[in-house]
């Protein structure tokens, strides 16, 4: 396939403006091979950026990716994670107001879909999820919240998410998890076990299981 | 033990190159916000250029020599007490101490490693000064790095009292050697000096108006109060702010321009992913150069040539 590139910084290519599946492809490419050099890519919500050790050639990374195919590949990861919520945000009454539902209905339509991590970033271990019913996409709030605690399940514009650290934000909670997405004691060392200091990995799928 | 935490001044961390392979998953690169600066310390006693080093920030920073070692200074330090930009011995009982002086003030000349407190004072501008000790500091790392991210739990901050210990008894060179070596006059550097910061074109340059993109290198620019190392705000005309992008990945240089049309240059532990369009990104090299801009510092920009 052939995508849109330009640069970003000397060692930088950012692939832009992907169609779905053209993300697709690139992100399940990358999960198995890295273009020559590449010392990082990052994931966007429609750009993948390379960052490679030497000033970049970008011809060398458009030829990398004329070879790969778009769309889903038959060779996907095909579990699911489980979160556990209690449903008992602090926003749970405002996004119903402003959506006009119930809040039983708010939390049924959240629980419903299986997600996916789109991306991760804001924080360590903080998934922007995709899959959110399009009758929860409430912008963020005008004043953001100076504190909100890990754990915090909330909705921000199109996407769902989960606080990782303790951090200012301005989502809408609507519950919160026991699950630790980010685990820094697990992140010392020379070279730490992703799985192990991140609960959720980009591209991986989620459903939330409500407590009652 | 080679150094004893008296004080912590304005802020004291250790630093290195940074962590490097997580940013997909959210976590900062961190590091040194000056690495030509870390490197010339380090490179001082024939460390690896990234070697764990103090980074201090501005004045206040103290410490007690606790066993004899060596150590090389650089950056926002200039003082001909410790002579900054070379290596120098120092003995159980000495005090270093991080005090600042009035911007041009001259300093007087007199014989290092002699006095029983060795002042380092910035006399040349700069925010950060940079303290190697032989080998780099024995320090834990996370993500493969010591650099610590207190907002992210990355890490366990200094704290007065903290003893510091140097991986190696003397630097990798000859004793003779480090004691004369120098960094040459050209890679000392006057934080200072007026010098041009290059640009290059941002991913959505495109979409800021000629005004804007006008506007970045013809007016001048003023680091605010609003800084940290997480992202310098600049205060100018406010530039005219194109709609906000689906989030995708920022590096370190970025000018992020938020609804206000005031850029936020974002530095080493700030946000791997953001909505805000961004008009420009400094060159590698001059990132260094901007992490040692104090809040008021005029800032000029040009385009660099591709």
């Amino acid at each position: 396939m052939q995508v849109a590139l330009k640069a970003y910084g000397e060692n930088g290519m950012l692939a832009h403006s992907l169609s779905e599946s053209e993300r697709e492809g690139l992100c399940q490419a990358l999960l198995h091979e890295r273009p020559p050099g590449c010392a990082e890519y990052v994931e966007g919500y429609d750009t993948v950026l390379f960052l490679f050790k030497q000033p970049t050639a970008g011809p060398e990374l458009a030829t990398w990716i004329e070879r790969l195919e778009s769309g889903k590949t038959a060779s996907a990861i095909g579990y699911i994670h489980e979160v556990p919520v209690v449903y008992d945000g602090e926003d749970l009454q405002s996004v119903a107001e402003q959506t006009g539902l119930s809040p039983e209905e708010v939390v049924e339509i959240h629980s419903a879909p299986t997600y996916t991590v789109r991306m991760m970033g804001f924080s360590p271990g903080f998934p922007y999820l995709d899959g959110l019913d399009p009758r929860l996409h409430v912008p963020r709030k005008d004043s953001p919240r100076t504190r909100i605690e890990p754990g915090s399940v909330a909705i921000g514009g199109p996407h769902a998410g989960i606080y990782s650290v303790a951090s200012p934000g301005g989502w809408h909670l609507l519950g919160r998890t026991d699950v630790q997405l980010f685990d820094p004691g697990a992140a010392r060392g020379d070279s730490p076990d992703a799985n192990r200091v991140f609960l959720l990995s980009p591209g991986d799928r989620l459903r939330f299981e409500p407590v009652v | 033990m080679s150094l004893e935490i008296i004080s912590l001044g304005s802020g004291l961390s250790l630093q290195d190159g940074g962590r490097t392979g997580w940013l997909r998953y959210g976590v900062p690169l961190g590091g040194a916000m000056d690495r030509n600066a870390m490197h010339a310390a380090n490179r001082l006693l024939g460390n690896r250029s990234d070697a764990p080093v103090l980074e201090v920030l501005m004045q206040g920073a103290q410490f007690k020599v606790t066993e004899e070692t060596w150590i090389a200074v650089a950056g926002a330090n200039s003082c001909p007490q410790v002579p900054a930009w070379t290596a120098i011995r120092v003995l159980p009982g000495q005090k270093i101490e991080f005090s600042k002086k009035t911007v041009g003030q001259a300093s007087s000349l007199s014989p290092p490693s002699t006095k029983d407190r060795l002042e380092a004072c910035p006399t040349e501008g700069g925010l950060f000064s940079y303290l190697a000790v032989p080998g780099g500091f024995v320090a834990e790392q996370w993500f493969g790095s010591v650099s610590v991210d207190p907002r992210n739990g990355l890490g366990s901050p200094l704290k007065k009292g903290d003893a510091l210990e140097a991986m190696a008894k003397l630097p990798n060179v000859t004793t003779d050697g480090v004691e004369r070596r120098l960094l040459v006059d050209e890679e000392r550097r006057n934080y200072l000096a007026k010098e041009y910061f290059s640009l290059l074109p941002g991913p959505q340059f495109e979409s800021f108006s000629p005004n804007a993109r006008e506007a970045i290198i013809v007016s001048e620019w003023v680091v605010s109060a609003q800084w940290d190392r997480t992202g310098y705000r600049l205060e100018g005309p406010a530039l005219e702010v194109p709609d906000a992008i689906p989030s995708e990945p920022v590096i370190p240089g970025s000018f992020q321009v938020p609804g206000n049309g005031q850029p936020i240059i974002t530095m080493v532990d700030g946000p791997t992913v953001g909505g805000y369009a961004k008009i420009a990104v400094l060159k590698d090299a001059d990132r260094d150069r901007l992490a040692q801009c104090a809040p008021g510092t005029q800032l000029c920009f040009q385009w660099a040539e591709s």
